[in-house]
């Protein structure tokens, strides 16, 4: 085992560990609000707004989460896993191209 | 497809925290609970059902993996290896889910129903393997304290090819379903590739998020998700999970697999049966 490496693995886990929280807590508070708002006339137009904003913090964070990885790695000059995170990157960037255009 | 009344959104929100409630409890994600919900009982398309699933499943990956991090339990080497297949995977059953008829879908549904009651079953007697902590861990593999047996688990990841293809499947049918996949790959890691329960649950876990969030990205494109009932399923589900993981520490979780699995087969044949009328 080398421990340098496990050093440089844990703080990238604690650095995801902060994105994934912090992007779920946003999202949700995000949605929580835009139920809230919806149900007052006023401001009804206004929530939808606040929900698909929550739905697209709730939709990056992963997405945040790999950036964050392919950048440790590529900190760390640990090629394969930039290569791997970058193919996952890649297919992401896919996905929401068939989502605009398929 | 019904309106989206408050009355629907209320019955969202308290679905999406018992499905929360229950995942936390039994460890597993709560699409399998709520995509019936809202496709057999409140009526609204599977495809519209599974895109709201998706999000929960997306929601609860990154909470419950932000409140493991720093623990070792998540393999961040191997899931971010299996998530190159489960992405690919899911992009691919996200396009294909968009053409195939609500009575494949249900069928397919029942089938990994099924299986989840078998798989939970197995898993209530099932301990992990006292592995040598002395082994090397390899370049994939990983170590982790067990709070348990007190002591530490090393282990070396085997069969990759296979996890690999497991994952694939997983990422397909969780964009297909709706749910999270984890049905698919837990086993497979744990039974083949070496990889104790706890940490092949976990890794699992945190690799769902960007499997779901393949699927969910296409969904949300094609205007198949219906932000209101998504907003209020996450919702739900967020405050159903955080009750589900406070009880589950003591609760005793036997009999409560036990009865869940037999819900699960009776929501698998209800799928079947709706499927194939």
């Amino acid at each position: 085992m080398n421990p340098v490496s496990h050093d440089r693995d844990d703080q990238l886990e604690r650095l995801i560990g902060v994105v994934l929280k912090t992007g779920v807590t946003v999202s949700a508070f995000c949605l929580a609000a835009g139920l809230i708002l919806r149900q007052v006339p006023a401001t009804r137009g206004l929530s939808v707004a606040v929900i698909h904003v929550g739905l697209i913090v709730l939709l990056s964070t992963p997405v945040l989460r790999v950036v964050v990885s392919v950048y440790e790695y590529a900190r760390e000059h640990d090629w394969l896993f930039v290569l791997l995170t970058m193919i996952v990157l890649v297919t992401l960037l896919g996905s929401l191209l068939v989502g605009i255009f398929g | 497809m019904p309106p989206v009344t408050l009355t629907i959104e209320a019955l969202t929100l308290f679905a999406g925290a018992v499905a929360g409630l229950l995942g936390a409890m039994l460890g597993i994600g709560g699409g399998v609970f709520l995509v019936p919900f809202l496709n057999l009982l409140l009526g609204f398309p599977y495809q519209a059902a599974a895109a709201i699933s998706l999000t929960t499943v997306i929601a609860t990956s990154s909470s419950v993996s932000a409140a493991r991090s720093g623990r070792h339990l998540i393999n961040m080497r191997l899931g971010m290896t299996l998530e190159v297949a489960t992405a690919a995977g899911a992009l691919l059953g996200g396009i294909t889910a968009q053409e195939m008829s609500q009575s494949t879908l249900r069928i397919l549904f029942s089938i990994v129903t099924a299986l989840t009651a078998v798989a939970m079953i197995r898993r209530m007697t099932r301990r992990n393997v006292i592995l040598d902590p002395d082994v090397s861990p390899g370049r994939l593999g990983g170590r982790f304290h067990e709070d348990e047996s007190g002591g530490w688990v090393t282990y070396q990841v085997k069969r990759l090819p296979l996890g690999l293809a497991a994952s694939f499947i997983a990422g397909n049918i969780s964009s297909l379903l709706g749910i999270g996949g984890g049905v698919v790959k837990v086993p497979v890691l744990n039974a083949w590739c070496g990889v104790p329960m706890r940490a092949a649950a976990a890794t699992s876990a945190f690799m769902i998020g960007v499997t779901a969030t393949a699927g969910a990205v296409i969904y949300y494109g094609q205007g198949r998700l219906i932000p209101v009932l998504a907003a209020a399923a996450v919702v739900g589900v967020q405050i159903g999970s955080w009750g589900g993981i406070h009880l589950a520490a003591r609760a005793k979780a036997k009999w409560l697999k036990l009865l869940m699995a037999i819900v699960l087969f009776v929501v698998s044949a209800t799928m079947l049966w709706r499927g194939l009328r």
